[in-house]
């Protein structure tokens, strides 16, 4: 089956400044489908050029197919979008936004439905004005799904979001997706990345710097592995031998490992063939933060 | 027309929340109508009054030419201040993205504003005419159809106008700077403040080339019984097509 998506040499400048330089990459249906990249690094180009928001100076862009950038009518039918800097008017109440964009939509989800689901029931009356960062938050995701789209882009989806709504939302999208919408999610938190997404596309300075799935992203960096556990035992050198330890420091009673690889399984089998069980042995995995922040560096940029 | 209904419907809304960003409109118009009136009242003899050759209340009294002309200033202020000012602020506050994005398309936009403007324009007209006629025994409109077909095509030629000041004024505060200019120099030199007979002769002739000249001769001629000012419908409607053509082409949503 065709991608969704598919994007080649995306090509984006404003006047001399230079936003997506290089970009490709492509969606599958059913994907749940991450960019991640610190800010400036073009993301919310990238999709808006993807959403004929924004018209791109070069590269071919396919969604469903269609071209984005004569096709927009079309495709606009079929998408969602969450956009990372929009507004309502200001006096315009949470309902009526709800059923202003239903008008729109070819194939609207009821509003009442869509107020139940993003938690808006308490809001229903109150105008956008009034409303907190999240609940404006909650609104425009909800806007993003009122006409029932195969395709959404979330652009932050989850900025603004206090830690409940943060999991809920997160719950919300994997229940959307399992009823067969594909999702684009910009994002500048890991665990959201991590816990959402099936393939990631790490974006700096205009260009894919790497796409893989989160574990994927990990493993290829060969990122180190943290073990730590705490014993009386004086003498360690035989754990210094494993083929997978690089590194062995300890302070006291607390001792840590750093590895690549299995560490922690072959390193809990030589303590136990010592007769040593610590009751705290642990493993920091690599996360995608740790692997974000390998690949882009971890200075702030602009 | 389903999308076009809901937004207007949306838009009435909005508007009746915060009527008092319109008020300028409504009351200016009123405000200077009496005004003028009071100064220049409703003698008979004035209506024959020549300065410069020319009929100066274009042979009715002050009042009856300041309230027709009133009619057109109101429609002037919708379009040159309202409009723009309006669509321009949504543009700043990526309203019209949020909306673009959601397949609503620029003329549904377009359209909802101008329907509630020229909502606006009939209320304002109503109470206007009410006034008059009370206050100053002002005549009514001799030709209620000619009249409405010019408030018509001049709402279009100064929507036109205003859809084209939002395409191309970037943000609100210019928008509000450059309508209220337009529309201060367009109300002083067209007939609608000083009639223009007692204007300097190259003031006068440049008013010609100004749409709302040939908007307040549009409204007045019907309303005295004048006929129809066909040349001033057809500058009107040139007009209006001139504007309407760029702003939409060239129209940004962001
Ligand atoms: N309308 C615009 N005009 C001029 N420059 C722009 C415009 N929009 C974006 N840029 C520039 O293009 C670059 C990429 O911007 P973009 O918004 O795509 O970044 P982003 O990855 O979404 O960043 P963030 O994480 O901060 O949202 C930035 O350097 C930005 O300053
Ligand atoms: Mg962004």
């Amino acid at each position: 089956m065709a991608s969704v998506i598919s994007v080649e040499n995306l090509q984006k400048s404003y006047g001399s400044v230079v936003a997506v330089e290089d970009v490709s990459f492509s969606v599958e249906a059913g994907e749940i489908f991450g960019i991640l990249g610190p800010n400036g690094a073009g993301k919310t180009t990238t999709v808006e050029c993807l959403q004929g928001l924004r018209e791109a100076n070069g590269g071919t862009l396919r969604v469903f197919d269609l071209d984005p950038q004569t096709q927009t009518d079309t495709l606009r039918r079929r998408i969602g979008s969450q956009l990372q800097d929009s507004a309502l008017p200001g006096r315009m109440k949470v309902e009526e936004a709800l059923r202003l964009f239903a008008a729109f939509a070819h194939n609207p989800v009821d509003p009442d439905e869509l107020i139940a689901r993003w938690r808006l029931e308490a809001q229903r009356d109150q105008a956008f004005d009034s409303l907190s960062g999240g609940q404006r938050q909650r609104l425009f995701i909800a806007l993003a799904f009122v006409n029932a789209p195969e395709l959404v882009f979330l652009d932050e989806l989850t900025q603004g979001l206090d830690p409940q709504a943060r999991r809920a939302t997160w719950e919300l999208i994997r229940e959307i997706r399992e009823q067969g919408t594909t999702v684009v999610l910009v994002t500048h938190f890991m665990d959201e990345a991590e816990y959402l997404c099936d393939r990631l596309a790490v974006v700096d300075g205009g260009r894919v710097i790497a796409l893989d799935s989160p574990q994927g992203l990990i493993n290829s960096l060969e990122l180190p592995v943290v073990v730590r556990f705490s014993t009386e035992a004086e003498d360690l050198s035989w754990l210094e031998e494993l083929e997978v330890v690089d590194q062995l420091s300890r302070r006291e009673a607390a001792v840590e490992i750093q590895g690549t690889g299995p560490v922690l399984a072959l390193v809990a089998a030589e303590l136990v063939a010592h007769g040593i069980v610590p009751a705290d042995l642990r493993a920091d995995r690599p996360t995608v933060e740790d692997a974000f922040l390998a690949l882009t560096g971890q200075t702030i940029r602009g | 027309m389903r999308g076009y209904r809901a937004m207007t419907i949306a838009e009435i809304k909005l508007f009746l929340r915060e009527p008092f960003s319109i008020v300028f409109v409504l009351v200016f118009p009123l405000m200077m109508m009496m005004l003028l009136s009071a100064v220049f009242g409703n003698d008979q003899e004035e209506a024959q009054a020549v300065e410069n050759g020319i009929l100066v209340w274009r042979g009715v009294t002050p009042v009856n030419y300041y309230t027709a002309a009133s009619v057109a200033v109101i429609i002037a202020a919708l379009g040159l201040m309202t409009l723009p000012i309006n669509l321009a602020g949504y543009r700043e506050q990526g309203i019209l993205k949020r909306l673009r994005a959601s397949s609503v398309p620029a003329w549904v936009v377009f359209s909802a504003q101008l329907t509630v403007a020229l909502l606006t324009f009939i209320a304002g007209t109503i109470i206007m005419g009410i006034v008059a006629w009370l206050v100053y025994d002002a005549m009514l409109p001799e030709d209620p159809l000619g009249v409405i077909v010019a408030v018509l095509v001049g709402t279009a030629t100064f929507g036109a106008l205003g859809m084209l000041l939002a395409t191309v004024i970037g943000s609100s505060r210019a928008a509000q700077g450059i309508g209220l200019l337009l529309f201060f120099s367009m109300w002083l030199i067209c007939g609608s403040a000083p009639p223009r007979a007692v204007l300097p002769s190259g003031l006068r002739d440049f008013s010609e080339l100004l749409p709302l000249t040939h908007l307040v001769h549009a409204i007045q001629d019907p309303w005295y019984g004048f006929g129809w000012s066909w040349s001033g419908l057809a500058v009107l409607t040139a007009f209006a097509i001139a504007a309407a053509i760029p702003a939409l082409w060239f129209f940004k949503w962001d």
